[in-house]
Parts: C-alpha cells; sequence; structure tokens
C-alpha cells in the first residue's frame, strides 16, 4: 500500500522534472544528429599520464600504487587523497570512517561494483572491514561519478567512492590465473589470501577471492592523560575475520554485459574501548556477518539507447556485547539484524552524438530487527524503510564546454511495529556540472559543479531509544559549490607529466543532525540544530621522471585546506583539521621501489569547545616493494614501516594509534 | 599556465601549513589556592577522558581551569560525579574511571587515589556521604563502599538496589537512592536504609521510578526526588520519616537536580527555571527565582551556600562546549558569573 502511494507520488514527480528537465537542456542541440556511438571494447593500458581533466575532482589509486601507500584496506588507500579525513579508531581492527571536505560521514556513499554499500541503520560505512584483496581499484568521486547511466544511488551522496572488484582479462591460452599471497607483521597480524580467475568461455569468467585476517591487535601507546611516565598496552584488541566473493562475468564488450557477486564476510573482533585512565578494563566485543548478492546487466542497442539494471540483497547481522556494564542482566548483549532489496533500472539515451539524456529509478527496501537475551535493548520500533530515488539527467558538449546536469526525487516511506513512524518525505536534489576548455591545447581546464544533496537520518538516528518512537529526524542538506582547474601535461624532459588540479569548495551544510548528549546516557537524544560553512582547498600534485638508465622517480603531493565552521559557534567542526597533506614519494630502480608516504594534520578540535583539542601529527610510512619472475611466476616481495618515527598520537580523542609497526608481504601470480 | 612554478606553490601551501599549525597549549602552573571560593567539578563527556576541576577564588575572582590538572600533572579521568570536603580533605568521586581522589582542598594535590574495582570490573562510584569518620561511597555495581577517612582504605562493601545514585545520612542512617537507571525502561523503585552502627540494610523503602536525589532536613525528614522513566511516568517527591523509615507523602512534582538547605528545597524546572520550595509547607515558595531575567541555557546543577544564601546555577550550554556558573543573591539577583569546563555537575565549598 505503501509502496503504491508512493508510485503515485512519484509520477507525479516524473512529470514536474520532466518539465524542470527541459530547462537546462538547450533545444539547439536537435541540430545535431550524428546517431549515438556504441561503446566499443576499450583495452585499458596502463596510461602515463592520470587522467585528470574529469567534469568534477576525482582521484584514484590502482592495484599498483596500493604498495606504496602501505595499504591494506580500502580506508588505507584512500587516506592520501585530498579532501579525505579518515576518522581511525586506532589498530587493525579499529573503525575506520571516511568522510571527504568537512560534512559527514554518512554524505559518502560507497559504491561496489557500482551498487552501494547501505546500512540503513547506522550510515557510515567501516572501510576497514574492505582489505584490498579482490580490488582493482578504488575512485573517489567529489559529488558524483560522471557516467550518467548509473543507478540513483550515485547521484544522491555529496562524494563517492568507487571500490571495483578485479574483472579477469584472459586469453584462450592462458585460461586462468591464480594470485596468493601473505601479509604479516605487528600486532600479531597475519593475512592469507587467494583469487581464482578462470575463464570459460569466449563471454563467461568467474573470480573467487578469499582471505582471513587475524591479529592479536596489541600495541604500546602512551596515555598522555594520566601521569603515567610508562607505555600501556592496547588490549582486547585481537581480531579475527575472513571475506570471501565469488563474481561471475558475462561479457560481449563494455556495453553489454552481465555480473554477479556473491560476497560473506565474518568478523569477530575485542572493541579495546576508549582509553580512560586508571580503568583499562574492556570486554566488550563486535561480531559481524555481512552477507549481499549483486547482479548487473548493461545492454546497449543500435540506435543508442543503453539499459542497465542492478539488483542487490542484503544481509548484515551485527552482535555487541559489553559485560562490565552494569545492568541487572550480566551486561549488554546486542544482535542487530538489518536485511535490504535493492533494485535498479537505468536508461540513458543519444539524441546526437554530443548529447545524452538518461532517467535511472532505485527502489529499496531495508528492515532492521533487534534482539537482546539481556534485554538491553528497549522499545525497539523495529523500523522499515522504504525508498524510492529517480534521477533525471542530461549530458551534453558544446565546443569546448561540457555541461552536466541532473534532478534526483527522492522519497522516504518508513513503517514501525512499535511506536510511532517518522512521516513521509519528499526532497528533490538538483546539481548542474560544466567543464571549458579555454585553449586549443586541451592541457587546461576549468571546471564548475553545484551539488544540492542530503543525507537521510539513519533508522537509529530516528528510532533507537527513542523514547515515543520516531523522534522525527529531518534531512541534513549539503550544498555544494566547486571551482577548480585541471592540468595535464606529458614532457619529454627529464620529467615524464605534471598534473596539477586545485578545487576551491564552499559547502553549506543546514539542518544538522546532532546527536546531543544527555543526562541519562541510555537515552540519546537527536535533532536537527545549527548549520556549518566549510570553505576548502583541494590541491593535487602528482609527477614522475621519464625511466633513465633504470632510474625513475616518482611524486604525488595532496593538499587540503578546510575551513569548516559552526556558524552559532563560530568554531572548527569536530574531526576536520584546518590543514592536512598527504605525499608519497618513490624511487624506482628497474624491478625495486622504495617509497616514502607522510601524512600530516593540524590539530583538531573533538568538542566544539576551543579548549577540547586533539593534537596535530605526522606521521611517515616506508615501503620497499621487489617484483621479479622466477620460473615464468611474477612475484612481489615487499616490506613496509609504518609511522617509522614512531609517533604517538592519536586521530580520535581516546583512541590511540599504533606507534612504529612492521609488515611483510609475498605474492605470487601463476 | 605554461608559466607555472611548482615551487612557488610549494613554498605558499607550506606557509599556509606552518601558519595555522597547533601550538601546544602552555599549561599555566597556577599558584595553589588559599583563599575562600568554591571547587566546580565538571564531568566533561563520558569517554572523552576529560573531566576536570576548576576553582574560584572570592578574594582575586579568578577561575583557575583545570586545577587538578595542574596540581598533579595527570588528570581526573572520566565523568567527575561528586565533589565534597569532610574534615581536612576533599573527596572526588570519577565514574568511569571508577576512581575517588582524595585531595588536599588547600591546593587541590592527590592525597591518595582510591580505586573501586571489582576484579577487572569498575565498581563505577556515582556519590559520596559522610558519617562518624566513615565515607560511603555509592557505585552503579549495586554497592555502598565504607572508607576509613583516616587510613584511606575501604573497610567494606555494602550490598543495596540496582544502580544506587545519591546516598544521605539522617538519624544514624544511610539512604540510598537505587535508581536501576542502566535497565532502562525497568528502573528501580527503591531507597536502601542502612543501619550505620551495625553496616547493614535494615529496611528497602519502595518509593517511585528512578529514585536519583537524596536529602534531609533538620526535622526528621528524607527527601527523595525520583525522575521517572522519561515517558509516561514523571518526577516524584517522596517524603520518608527518618525515625520510622515508612513514607510520609508522595506527589507529583516537576522538578530535578534538588539541593536542600535547612528547610528549603532548590529544583531544576522542566522549562529550565529554578524553582524554591518550602519543605515545612510543602508548597512551591516560587517557580521562577531568577529575578532579574539573567537567561541560562541549560540549567545543570545547583548549590546552595548556607552561610550566605547564594544560590549557584551551573550552565551545561550545548553539553559539549565550556559551561558557566552564575552566583545568585538570595533574592535571585545575579552576582557574577564565571566560565567552567565542560558539563558543571557540582561544586564544593571551600572555608578556611
Amino acid at each position: 500500500m505503501k509502496i503504491k502511494a508512493a508510485l503515485n507520488i512519484c509520477a507525479r514527480c516524473i512529470a514536474g522534472m520532466a518539465l524542470a528537465c527541459l530547462i537546462f537542456v538547450p533545444k539547439l542541440l536537435f541540430a545535431q544528429t550524428d546517431s549515438a556511438k556504441k561503446l566499443k571494447e576499450v583495452k585499458i593500458k596502463e596510461t602515463p599520464v592520470p587522467q585528470v581533466q574529469t567534469i568534477t575532482p576525482e582521484q584514484q589509486v590502482n592495484t599498483a600504487d596500493l604498495n606504496r601507500v602501505n595499504a591494506i584496506n580500502v580506508a588505507d588507500a584512500v587516506r592520501d587523497f585530498s579532501g579525505v579525513n579518515i576518522k581511525d579508531y586506532g589498530g587493525i581492527g579499529g573503525l575506520k570512517t571516511v568522510s571527504v571536505r568537512g560534512l559527514g560521514a554518512d554524505h559518502l556513499v560507497v559504491l561496489y561494483d557500482g551498487v552501494a554499500i547501505n546500512d540503513a541503520e547506522n550510515g557510515q560505512i567501516d572501510l576497514g572491514k574492505y582489505n584490498l584483496n579482490g580490488i582493482e581499484q578504488i575512485i573517489l568521486y567529489n559529488a558524483q561519478p560522471d557516467n550518467i547511466l548509473s543507478p540513483s544511488r550515485s547521484f544522491a551522496s555529496a562524494s563517492v567512492i568507487a571500490i571495483k572488484p578485479v574483472q579477469p582479462h584472459l586469453t584462450v591460452l592462458k585460461p586462468f590465473k591464480v594470485v596468493a599471497g601473505v601479509n604479516g607483521g605487528s600486532f600479531g597480524f597475519i593475512n592469507p589470501y587467494l583469487q581464482w580467475q578462470q575463464r570459460l568461455s569466449d563471454r563467461w569468467s568467474y573470480v573467487v577471492n578469499g582471505y582471513l585476517e587475524s591479529a592479536t591487535g596489541r600495541y604500546k601507546f602512551k596515555n598522555p592523560e594520566d601521569g603515567s611516565d610508562t607505555l600501556q598496552t592496547r588490549t582486547n584488541a585481537d581480531i579475527h575475520d575472513q571475506r570471501i566473493d565469488g563474481s561471475l562475468y558475462w561479457f560481449k564488450n563494455d556495453s553489454n554485459k552481465f555480473s554477479l557477486h556473491i560476497n560473506y564476510y565474518n568478523s569477530d573482533r575485542g572493541l579495546p574501548a576508549a582509553v580512560i585512565n586508571y580503568n583499562p578494563y574492556s570486554g566488550q566485543r563486535l561480531w559481524n556477518q555481512d552477507f549481499f548478492a549483486q547482479a548487473g546487466y548493461m545492454h546497449t542497442w543500435n540506435d543508442g539507447l543503453q539499459l542497465l539494471l542492478n539488483t542487490k540483497l542484503s544481509r548484515e547481522y551485527t552482535r555487541y556485547i559489553d559485560p562490565a556494564y552494569q545492568n541487572n542482566n550480566g551486561g549488554i548483549d546486542d544482535r542487530y539484524t538489518q536485511r535490504e532489496f535493492y533494485q535498479s533500472a537505468a536508461l540513458a539515451y543519444h539524441i546526437t552524438s554530443t548529447w545524452q539524456v538518461s532517467y535511472a529509478g532505485d527502489i529499496a527496501l531495508s528492515t532492521v530487527g533487534a534482539e537482546s537475551p539481556t534485554n538491553s535493548i528497549s522499545n525497539y520500533a523495529f523500523p522499515s524503510r522504504f525508498t524510492l530515488q529517480e534521477v533525471l539527467a542530461s549530458k551534453l558538449i558544446l565546443n569546448r564546454w561540457r555541461f552536466e546536469g541532473d534532478l534526483l526525487h527522492s522519497y522516504v516511506n518508513e513503517w514501525v511495529q512499535y511506536g510511532k513512524a517518522t512521516p513521509d518525505q519528499n526532497v528533490l536534489s538538483p546539481t548542474l556540472m560544466t567543464t571549458f576548455q579555454p585553449f586549443a591545447q586541451p592541457d587546461l581546464q576549468l571546471r564548475a559543479f553545484y551539488k544540492d544533496i542530503f543525507r537521510e537520518p539513519t533508522l537509529d538516528e530516528q528510532y533507537l531509544f527513542a523514547p515515543l518512537g520516531s523522534r522525527n529526524v529531518q534531512p541534513e542538506f549539503a550544498r555544494q559549490f566547486d571551482l577548480g582547474i585541471a592540468y595535464r601535461k606529458a614532457f619529454d624532459s627529464f620529467l615524464g607529466y605534471l598534473t596539477l588540479t586545485i578545487d576551491g569548495y564552499y559547502n553549506r551544510v543546514t539542518n544538522k543532525i546532532v546527536d546531543l548528549p544527555q543526562q541519562n546516557p541510555d537515552i540519546p537524544s537527536v535533532i536537527n540544530i545549527g548549520a556549518a560553512d566549510i570553505k576548502g582547498v583541494d590541491v593535487g600534485i602528482k609527477t614522475q621522471t621519464r625511466q633513465s638508465s633504470g632510474w625513475r622517480g616518482l611524486l604525488s603531493v595532496n593538499y587540503t585546506y578546510q575551513y569548516a565552521i559552526d556558524t552559532a559557534l563560530k568554531l572548527q567542526i569536530p574531526y576536520i583539521p584546518r590543514n592536512s597533506v598527504a605525499f608519497n614519494a618513490g624511487v624506482e630502480y628497474r624491478d625495486l621501489g622504495l617509497y616514502y608516504n607522510q601524512i600530516i594534520s593540524s590539530s583538531r578540535l573533538y568538542l566544539e569547545d576551543i579548549n577540547s583539542q586533539v593534537s596535530g601529527y605526522a606521521v611517515g610510512d616506508l615501503a620497499l616493494v621487489y617484483k621479479c619472475i622466477i620460473s615464468k611466476k611474477a612475484m612481489t616481495f615487499s616490506a613496509h614501516i609504518n609511522n617509522l618515527f614512531n609517533q604517538q598520537y592519536s586521530i580520535v580523542r581516546s583512541f590511540p594509534m599504533p606507534g612504529r609497526s612492521y609488515l611483510l608481504s609475498f605474492q605470487i601470480t601463476i | 599556465m605554461r608559466n607555472f612554478k611548482p615551487g612557488f606553490f610549494a613554498a605558499a601551501v607550506l606557509t599556509l601549513i606552518l601558519s595555522s599549525c597547533h601550538k601546544d597549549q602552555v599549561t599555566p602552573k597556577t599558584p595553589a589556592p588559599v583563599t575562600d571560593g568554591f571547587y566546580v567539578l565538571n564531568q566533561g563527556l563520558f569517554n572523552d577522558n576529560n573531566s576536570t576541576l576548576s576553582f574560584y577564588s572570592y578574594a582575586n575572582k579568578t577561575v583557575t581551569a583545570d586545577i587538578f590538572n595542574s596540581a598533579n600533572d595527570r588528570g581526573l579521568g572520566d565523568t567527575g560525579n561528586d565533589i565534597e570536603v569532610y574534615g581536612s580533605k576533599m573527596y572526588i568521586v570519577v565514574n568511569i574511571s571508577s576512581t575517588i581522589e582524595v585531595v588536599d582542598p588547600k591546593t587541590a594535590k592527590s592525597i591518595r587515589q582510591i580505586k573501586l574495582f571489582n576484579g577487572t570490573t569498575a565498581r563505577e562510584p556515582r556519590d559520596i556521604a559522610f558519617y562518624k569518620g566513615n565515607a560511603y561511597v555509592s557505585s552503579y555495581d549495586g554497592t555502598v563502599a565504607v572508607i576509613d577517612t583516616a587510613t584511606l582504605g575501604v573497610k567494606s562493601y555494602i550490598s543495596v538496589g540496582r544502580n544506587p545514585e545519591q546516598l544521605a545520612v539522617a538519624n544514624g542512617k544511610l539512604y540510598v537512592a537505587n535508581s536501576g537507571g542502566l535497565d532502562y525502561p525497568n528502573y528501580d523503585t527503591t531507597v536502601s536504609v542502612i543501619d550505620l552502627g551495625s553496616g547493614t540494610v535494615i529496611k528497602t523503602i519502595t518509593v517511585t521510578v528512578n529514585p536519583q536525589n537524596v536529602g534531609t532536613d533538620n526535622n526528621g525528614n528524607v527527601y527523595v526526588l525520583s525522575a521517572g522513566n522519561y515517558s509516561t511516568v514523571g518526577s516524584t517527591l517522596t517524603v520518608i520519616d527518618d525515625n520510622t523509615d515508612v513514607v510520609k507523602s508522595q506527589t507529583d512534582f516537576d522538578g530535578s537536580g534538588m539541593v536542600i538547605q535547612g528547610t528549603t528545597a532548590y529544583f531544576i524546572t522542566s522549562t529550565n527555571t529554578i524553582k524554591v520550595f518550602d519543605l515545612k509547607t510543602m508548597t512551591t515558595t516560587t517557580n521562577s527565582f531568577i529575578s532579574d531575567g539573567t537567561a541560562i541555557t541549560t540549567p545543570y546543577a545547583l548549590a546552595v551556600d548556607g552561610s550566605t544564601g547564594e544560590v549557584f546555577v551551573t550552565d551545561a550550554k550545548d553539553y559539549t562546549s565550556a559551561g558557566s556558573i552564575y552566583a545568585f543573591d538570595k533574592n535571585g539577583k545575579k552576582e557574577y558569573s564565571i566560565t567552567a569546563g565542560i558539563n558543571p555537575g557540582k561544586i564544593a565549598f571551600l572555608k578556611q
């Protein structure tokens, strides 16, 4: 019934949107009549010069780069990007969430092969849970990806991290490929992994990936608050997790393909809790069992019509215990099960070769169930959420100009088993983007975008421990304005190339969703209050020398400035540094590479209080990578030293980061 | 862009960074308080390990922030919940750190840190009261610790109800409010009465849901304020006869943060005003004690100086930034206000 109502509403909205769309699609373009082109299969070679002239800022890291930045998981892989803030609770098993350009982590969507990893219950995705095994590429998009043939969800967040799983490129002569390896080192960390790629026929192939991680997670840290002069040990930090995923691919060409992913993740970890003076004990544990199956199908007709279908089913089980909690039932033992069904259909049509329009409609049905043998969850609402998101988008190339725009309509309907549900919501969100090439040479491009988007309150924010059912929290809005330049140039001299991007932006967050602590800590109170103004600059420079007698040098520098102010308090928003820099410098001699990665962050406030600061830090990592071929098998040996200068620091107040640590890796490709 | 100079750019970036880098805050070594004044125990925030102690000197009219840290080179820890002066010592009850910091009130220097743990389980102390050389500390693990104030050792633990909050001494007995607050929404509803001669619970009195505050007057009454369950049941004031330990009356009551001075009680109302209540007649004297229009964002705790009749109201503001203390004369006119730490929850007066 609710769905029917939703469809009625959306029908009305589509009409409205069609009108709106006409406004920003100039009619003169009907004059151009080039028939739409089907995409040809493009063999992607390693391009010497990274593509930076994208319509919205885009930063990427590929498999080959991951060793250079000492990355084990997706959070490590994106930490050098400009505009990125990682909230890292420390250690192998510590929660790692990412926020971009001063907007909260809930304003970021993480796509796995084009489909969102959604967490309706908590909102924020722990990127520490995603080991890089089986991942080929990670891209961060400000605003949204360039491709307008995409599910609505990729238009529906302030920024996007797209994770691309490994896709097989096999031949009849070598119909399989096996990648096996192991990482191990400090914290009692051991991480063996195995990947099997198999070609079944001209068009069918599959990939199976599996890894396990195990660590005691123990490390020494200094507590500057309790007067102790000896190092203490972080305990109850062990993690044991495994992921297995299988992918089946049917591939005719880049425009006609099908994929199916089945992914299961299991983890059991201790939560070392905040470092509290004089009370070092924690018995808290967290278990996760995440399962998803997703399928994607893309078809292109000869007349230029394209169809993209995506379906996903997911189930996420979380169990949290705190045996020390002083209730009557021997502590907390809370279990939550989140289920989601998701379906997206997108159509795109090339009206001319330079003008494309698209429509996408996504529906998602999410439910959360809870149980607790210790009765530590009470009055739980058992909420369900139906979301409909549909988007009309258009893309146009006009001489040296490129325009893209879309209008997103979101409809949210919730119902509950107990208490009161949140009233329905309808939101319209426009985005406009443009690039301009000022000179005949395409080296330099100017770009600008405006994106108006919101984040829905999570089901926890809306219902968890809400005495009267829904708190009726409203969406939090984020409007982004960006103006930037992107420059890239290949040289014949000592330098092989140089790329430079500079983007200035202004973000305005209104109706902020804030969790106000209460006198009774059991009753969180979530309300919409206040606004934030974020003025920032993202700068990225990348260069490398030409190889000369076997030698090559590489350098990338990313700088981020964020003046992120709560408009009422006139203070920097907690956990956003004013300045941060990441640079990665490497020198390669034939198959041997030595890389140094440095991250510098200025101090952050941890509360909206000028005296509540977490100190700045500068952490350097070193990596030595050796690649060779032994008996026709490609092998990689690498040694990493993280936090080379053994800096004692925290990113999150009361959650110290590890000092110097070591990691050895070996990988063989058969 | 052909004339682009990366070197210039890098220098500009570096200048920006250096000019805005965080300078480590210098904690000034402050002179010890030797004058009359009061201490403010700021709770900080749960898990932020940032409870602090502020001192206000009447003579100098100055606030010394974070004085425990300056005096001891270490922090109080997480969520300071109660502070009391008894004899020549001051006792600070720190909930999540699970300690009692015993300090010299003249210098804020620690004399002893008493850890309240049951093996590796923090007892989580909440409130402290004194009687005949003993300190009694309620803890969330359902106990009252008996501490010898001469040796500062824990002598015994007395089991009471669930998650006891405040406790108060009357007629040789200790009255402990068992809140059951960590079993939301299945709160406790009882007050444990401990005979301080034998150190045993002699009676458990049923009151209303979620008792938190306990106070006494000079006329043989114990007042227990229950907070209710935050939804269907509101707050209630129960009066217990400290002779017979029976409930004399029970009334629905809009108020929290009860403090009693003589036969007058002070409360924070649900509309953030200050209520003055006459315990002899059990009637409200006024619901708006503040008479000069002083606006307080979030009244958080109250304190009364018996010798002057001054009333102190703490303001927690948005619960995450530095709070304030407002001092009012007995007619509700503001005398002065000072800045405290985050969530100022308790005041202890220091008289030489």
